[in-house]
Parts: structure tokens; C-alpha cells; sequence
């Protein structure tokens, strides 16, 4: 089976800034992979284009084996990109919004609504499916989102800070229905600044500095790369890039 | 000057700050606009204030009553503008500006961060009115009439009158409507009181030179009326415009007044209206829709319904839309009355104003659903082609277009079937160039920017005016079986053949926006 993800030799500058450097790195089909780095690291630029919101300057993506620079729409068919700040329309009630992005992604318009109603009911917002997202709070909108990233049953779910803002009840919710995706085989790859969720939470995790990959692997694996004495993944990460940051 | 940090004129500074850099907009903007700004300016001054310096010296002028009941009636006129600004300026200050949390939170005395909001407002409002009117006075007060300086002065009491009027009404339709409500319909009374001014100023073209004449002549009338016994007092403002100090004592004694009672009215209410706008948003937004249905099926039908959901939902958006049909009203009766002249062009005219109408309204719904997309990356990032996206925001944005045509299309086809065939050609052709336009230069901005969606694009802007006119002209003339109207149409489609950019120069041209 193919990498649910493979990048080789990625790169993208914006003016003189290298955003991504040549950065080269696989995601496993079936796997949470946690992509980590320091502010500016190049994370979001690298899933963006991952996603084909943006072109790359060098490089190649494939997703599932799809090249995903040569046939952009295969790609995105079985892809779900779910950015930090949630794409919603505020006038579009949350059953409004699945049925455009079900649209988009060509979802057979029944299944689309069984489905709709099912990740509504699972997300716990089913009972607000007539509001318009305007009125929502900070978790209702991210969860409306994660219902439309998971409308059309997406392989691949790429997710930049999911947590971010959310009280401890969602965050949980949404945890909880990553690790649902992944025991159901899909592949969820992730950013997040809780070292802690992404400790508990991936199978695999890649760290980035400058656009480059520092290091990529299971905790244990990136703790070995770190020394010894490092035992929880902040002091890996904090290890690993200080080191980088010396070398640079 | 220095203020200490906390005091009043400290915090004063601040708003005048804001309110400035609100004006100028970028800091690229800044420069071409400070330009600008200085430019009108020295017009005002040498145009209008020397010359009127010049005929004015040596003169005194009568206080008559043509002269007083014209001062009131600019007054009232005023009045009404800097109210329409002010209640729109107090909503924002209130509810979107989200800096009072900031304010209130600090050991500042709540009760002067409000007054110097208040103030600020006056301000806001004072300041475009004084930027007009202060080039043309300034000549004629160093020019022998230095009284006349305390014109200004009464538009400073009037934009404080018109701050404490419109701070209460704010806070009166806050408690009645609620935040959001309050919004658009401040918007919508600010929109519909520019329009009633314009059409007010569009008075002879609307009636005609014979028939606004006369009406002034009724004005005249009435002032000469001997038995015109005008109110005790109503001569004040303009002998306060020229500098009595009795009256200008008192014009200033009861805008203050107003001001300060409404500030003490409004300053407390105001508080806990800000604290339940922030905290009372969820309660207020959120409204239900009906659901039910079937969902739609495929890209194209889905971005079709979302973009007609996203324009019913959006009154105040809608609003400011046709609100340029009403802009457009002068000039279109202006045409027909010209055409009228000639019997045979009545329709032709009627032809080419409808043609013009359609560019204007399907130009506005095209920016909306093609540049203001709230969510570019949702769309970005699904397999859906870009164009076929694309043509269902078109149609999303031709379909109102062609129901608010189809009314004043029929009776024209029914009239003369070429007139309207022709008519219904040159729409069709109009809508299709806006929503082209629109599409191949994009511009990329917020729903709350339609106002200022111009800015950055000029060339284009004027270019797609200029192109609607041509096609308005070809329109009418071709109404009017005059062959000549085929070298406009023919200039209007080479002109955008031209301007035609693909879907790479779209995309790059995009990549160059963000």
C-alpha cells in the first residue's frame, strides 16, 4: 500500500524567506502523524500546499500515490484540509454549509444528508442544525468544520491546530473522533502546539525547524535522536530544536 | 502640547487618531490620499473662497428672509447628514470597534472614556463638513469679514448636536431591536438619507428646469409673502453664522447642551449595552432557518444555492445593491426627458437606462459572490473545477438581476417588440461584461467592504463604467434603428476582448492580492 502522504524535496520561498527547504518526509496510510515546530517553522505553508492551496517552487507530493502537483483534483477528492480558523459562512446554518461542501466534493446528494445528519448528531449539533453559524461559539464553529472536512469520508485529514481555542469538553470530542477516523482507517495528519496531545495522541510524529525535517518517528525513535535523559516529547522537542538552532 | 498619559485630551488624541487613520485607509493609500486631500483643498480655497472673498469685500449681508430660511434649510440639511453618519459611527463605536472591553478594563474613569468616545464622534462628523466648508471662509474672514469665522463654530454645534441626537437614537434602537438589528438598520437609515440628499440635489434633472425653478420660485414666494410672519428666533442661525455673539452664544449654548444631556443620558445605558453586545451575541445572532429538503446535488448546483442563500440573508448588502438603481435614477430620467424631446427616442432612452441599470446591479452581485467569497480555501481545496464554481456565482448573481429586469422589460417588448428586444440585448450583454469583469479582476474583500470595494482598482473600475456605457449607448441607439450604435458595440466587445485574462492570470493575479 502506498504512504498515505509522501513529499520529496519540498520547497517554497516567499520573497528571500525559504518558508519550506527542500523538506522530504511520509506519512503511513493508517497512521496519526503530528507535525510539530516552533512558530514560523513552515508547517502551515507545507500543508497548504499538500492541500493544493499553494504551488510549490520545487518538489513533488503524492498522496495515496497520486501525484498531487500533476493531477490536483484526485488529490483533493480524497483529501480533507481543515485550517485553524474554521472556512465557514456566518449566514449558512451548519446543515447549509455540509451541503455546499458536500456539493464541492461531488457527494451524491442522499448520502450527503444521511451523512450530514450523522456527524451533526455525532458532534453533538444536531439540535442547532437551523442556527446560522454566526451565532456559534468558537467549538461549535470548529466542529461544524470538522463536519464538513469529514462529509465526503475523506483518506487523508489534514488538520492545522485543531485544538486551538476549544474548552477541554470539545477538545476531547474532537480527539476522540480523530482516533474514530484512524481506527477506521483513514490517515490524520496534524499541528498542534500541545506537545501533551500530540504525545498521547500520534503514532508518529515529524519535527520541522527553518522548513526542514529535524526529525521524524515514534516518540521513542525521536528520543534516541535527542539522547538520553530526554523523556517526554517537550524536552525532545525542545532539544532538538535548540540543537538546530545552534547549528543554523 | 504634551498630555499626560490618562487624561482626557491624551485619550482624545487617541480617537482623533483612529478617526483619522480610519479616513486614510493605508499607508500607500495615506500618501495619494493626503495628496488628494490637500489638492481639493487649495481648489476650495482659490475656486470658490477667493473669488467669493473678493465679491464679498467691502459688502454686508442682509439678514432677509430668503437668506435666513436658505441657512436654515443648509442647517437642516446638515443636521440630517451628520445625524445619518453619526448613528452609523455610534454603532460601530459600540459594537464592532471591540476596543472598549480594552478601555473599560483599565483604571481610566469609565465615564471619561465614554465622553471622549463621544467626543470623538462630534469630531468624526464635524471634521468632513469643516474640510469642506473651512477653504471658502477662510478667504472671505481675512478679507475683510473675520465675523464670518464663527460659521464654522456653528457647524462644530451642529455635528454636537447631531452626536447627542445620534447617540440617543443608537441606545434607543439598541434597546428595541438589539445589536445586530440595530447595525443594519443604522446602515440602511445612513444609506437611505445619502440617496434622499442626492435625489434631493439631482432636483432638476428629476423635475426638469421649468418645474424646479418654480418650486424655488415658491420658496421665494413664500419669503416675500407680506404676510410671512416667521418664527420668533428663526433668523438666529444665520445671524450666528455671521458672528452675532448673542445668537452664536446661544446656537453653541444648545448644541453643547443637547450633547452633554445625551452623553449623561446615553453614558451609563451605553456601558451595559457594550457589555451585553459582547456578551449578548450569541443570544442575539442566533437565528433559525427553516430546514428541510433535499440537498442539492453536484458543485455547481450547490454554489448556486449557497450564494442565493448568502444574498437573501444579507438585507442591509441588498439594500446598499439597489440603492445604486436609485443613484442611477437622475441620470436615467435625465435620458428619457432628453428623449422625450423626440418622440420617436422615448424608448431607445428607456432602452439604454435599463441596459446601464443592469451593468450597475450586476456588477455590485458579482463582486459579492465572486470577490467577497468568505471562504477561498474551502473552495481552493475541493476537486470542483474553478470555472465550473465560477459560472454558478455568475448565476447566482444574474438570476435577481434578471427578476428585477424582467417587470420593466415586458411592458417594453409589449410597447414596441424591437425596443424591447434590443433592450433585453444590451441587459444581457451588460450583465454579462460586469459579471466578466468581475471574474477576470477579481478583488478580493469583505461582504462590509462593498462600499470601499473600488479602492486598489480604479483603472478597472472606471474602465468597467466606461464599457457599460458604451453598451448603453449602443443599446439605445440601436432602439433606435440608428446602424451608428454598432460602433460603440463592437468598440464594447473589443474592449473586452482585451481585458479578457485567463484562468492562470486569475489565479496569479489572486496570488498577487494575498
Amino acid at each position: 500500500m502506498p504512504d498515505a502522504l509522501s513529499i520529496r524535496g519540498l520547497t517554497k520561498a516567499f520573497g528571500q524567506k525559504r518558508a519550506v527547504d527542500d523538506l522530504s518526509l511520509e506519512v503511513r496510510a493508517g497512521e496519526l502523524y503530528a507535525l510539530l515546530g516552533p512558530n514560523g517553522a513552515g508547517k502551515t505553508t507545507t500543508l497548504r500546499m499538500v492541500a493544493g492551496l499553494l504551488k510549490p517552487d520545487a518538489g513533488a507530493i503524492s498522496v495515496f500515490g497520486v501525484d498531487a502537483l500533476a493531477d490536483p483534483a484526485a488529490a483533493k477528492r480524497i483529501i480533507a484540509w481543515a485550517p485553524d480558523e474554521p472556512m465557514l459562512y456566518d449566514r449558512l446554518n451548519p446543515l447549509e454549509y455540509l451541503e455546499f461542501v458536500a456539493g464541492l466534493w461531488g457527494v451524491d446528494a442522499k448520502q450527503a444528508r444521511r451523512r450530514a445528519e450523522e456527524l451533526l448528531r455525532w458532534l453533538g449539533l444536531w439540535e442547532n442544525r437551523g442556527e446560522r453559524c454566526e451565532g456559534f461559539s468558537r467549538g461549535m464553529k470548529q466542529k461544524t468544520a470538522l463536519a464538513g472536512a469529514l462529509i465526503h469520508d475523506p483518506r487523508l485529514l489534514i488538520l492545522d491546530e485543531p485544538l486551538t481555542g476549544l474548552d477541554a469538553a470539545v477538545a476531547r470530542q474532537v480527539k476522540d473522533l480523530l482516533q474514530e477516523r484512524v481506527r477506521g482507517g483513514a490517515t490524520v495528519i496534524l499541528t498542534t502546539h500541545i506537545l501533551d496531545v500530540a504525545e498521547r495522541m500520534a503514532d508518529r510524529i515529524g519535527i520541522i525547524q527553518h522548513g526542514r525535517l529535524l526529525a521524524q518517528g515514534t516518540l521513542s525513535e525521536l528520543q534516541a535522536a535527542a539522547g538520553g535523559g530526554r523523556n517526554t516529547l517537550e524536552d525532545v522537542f525542545l532539544e532538538l530544536t535548540a540543537r538546530a538552532e545552534a547549528g543554523a | 502640547m504634551i498630555a499626560p498619559p490618562g487624561s482626557t485630551l491624551w485619550l482624545l488624541r487617541h480617537e482623533i487618531r483612529l478617526t483619522l487613520r480610519g479616513i486614510g485607509g493605508g499607508r500607500k493609500r495615506n500618501r495619494i490620499g493626503a495628496a488628494f486631500t490637500v489638492l481639493v483643498a487649495l481648489f476650495m480655497l482659490l475656486a470658490v473662497g477667493v473669488p467669493l472673498a473678493f465679491l464679498l469685500r467691502g459688502q454686508e449681508v442682509p439678514v432677509r428672509p430668503e437668506f435666513y430660511l436658505s441657512v436654515l434649510a443648509a442647517l437642516t440639511v446638515l443636521f440630517t447628514l451628520m445625524l445619518s453618519q453619526t448613528l452609523s459611527a455610534a454603532v460601530e463605536a459600540l459594537y464592532q470597534r471591540g476596543d472598549l472591553d480594552l478601555l473599560f478594563s483599565s483604571p481610566l474613569d469609565a465615564r471619561k472614556v465614554l465622553t471622549v468616545r463621544f467626543l470623538g464622534l462630534a469630531f468624526s462628523v464635524s471634521l468632513i463638513f469643516l474640510y469642506f466648508l473651512a477653504p471658502p471662509i477662510i478667504p472671505i474672514a481675512i478679507m475683510g469679514h473675520p465675523e464670518w469665522l464663527a460659521a464654522l463654530l456653528v457647524i462644530v454645534a451642529v455635528g454636537l448636536a447631531a452626536s447627542g441626537v445620534g447617540l440617543l437614537l443608537a441606545t434607543g434602537l439598541f434597546r428595541l431591536l438589539g445589536a445586530r438589528r440595530t447595525r443594519t438598520v443604522a446602515q440602511l437609515l445612513a444609506a437611505f438619507i445619502g440617496a434622499a440628499f442626492f435625489l434631493l440635489g439631482q432636483l432638476r434633472n428629476l423635475l426638469g428646469k421649468e418645474r424646479s425653478t418654480s418650486l424655488f420660485d415658491q420658496v421665494l414666494a413664500v419669503a416675500h409673502d407680506p404676510d410671512f410672519r416667521p418664527l420668533p428666533g428663526i433668523d438666529w442661525p444665520m445671524r450666528a453664522m455671521l458672528g452675532e455673539a448673542l445668537p452664536l452664544l446661544a446656537v453653541m449654548a444648545a448644541s453643547t447642551g443637547v450633547f452633554v444631556l445625551a452623553t449623561r443620558i446615553v453614558g451609563r445605558r451605553f456601558a451595559a449595552d457594550a457589555a451585553a453586545a459582547a456578551g449578548a451575541s450569541v443570544r442575539a445572532q442566533r437565528r433559525k432557518d427553516v430546514v428541510k429538503g433535499e440537498f442539492a446535488a453536484g458543485p455547481f448546483r450547490a454554489t448556486l444555492r449557497k450564494e442565493l442563500r448568502l444574498l437573501a440573508r444579507d438585507p442591509a448588502l441588498i439594500t446598499q445593491v439597489l440603492l445604486r438603481v436609485l443613484y442611477m435614477l437622475p441620470l436615467g430620467l435625465l435620458l428619457l426627458r432628453e428623449a422625450a424631446r423626440g418622440e420617436d427616442l422615448l424608448l431607445p432612452g428607456a432602452a439604454a437606462a435599463l441596459s446601464l441599470m443592469a451593468a450597475q446591479v450586476a456588477g455590485s452581485l458579482a463582486w459579492i459572490t465572486i470577490s467577497a467569497e468568505e471562504a477561498p480555501d474551502l473552495i481552493a481545496s475541493a476537486p470542483a473545477r474553478a470555472g465550473l464554481v465560477w459560472r454558478a456565482k455568475l448565476a447566482a448573481a444574474a438570476g435577481p438581476v434578471a427578476l428585477l429586469l424582467a417587470p420593466l422589460l415586458t411592458p417594453l417588448i409589449l410597447m414596441s417588440p424591437w425596443v424591447g428586444c434590443v433592450a433585453a440585448f444590451g441587459c444581457a450583454l451588460n450583465i454579462a461584461k460586469a459579471a466578466l469583469m468581475n471574474l477576470w479582476w477579481q478583488r478580493p474583500g469583505k461582504r462590509s467592504e462593498f462600499q470601499a470595494r473600488r479602492k486598489g482598482g480604479l483603472f478597472v473600475a472606471i474602465g468597467e463604467f466606461a464599457l457599460s456605457v458604451l453598451v448603453a449607448g449602443a443599446t439605445g441607439l440601436l432602439a433606435a434603428k440608428i446602424v451608428w450604435g454598432l460602433i460603440p458595440l463592437a468598440a464594447a466587445l473589443l474592449a473586452l476582448l482585451l481585458l479578457r485574462r485567463s484562468e492562470a492570470q486569475i489565479a496569479a493575479g489572486l496570488r498577487a492580492a494575498a
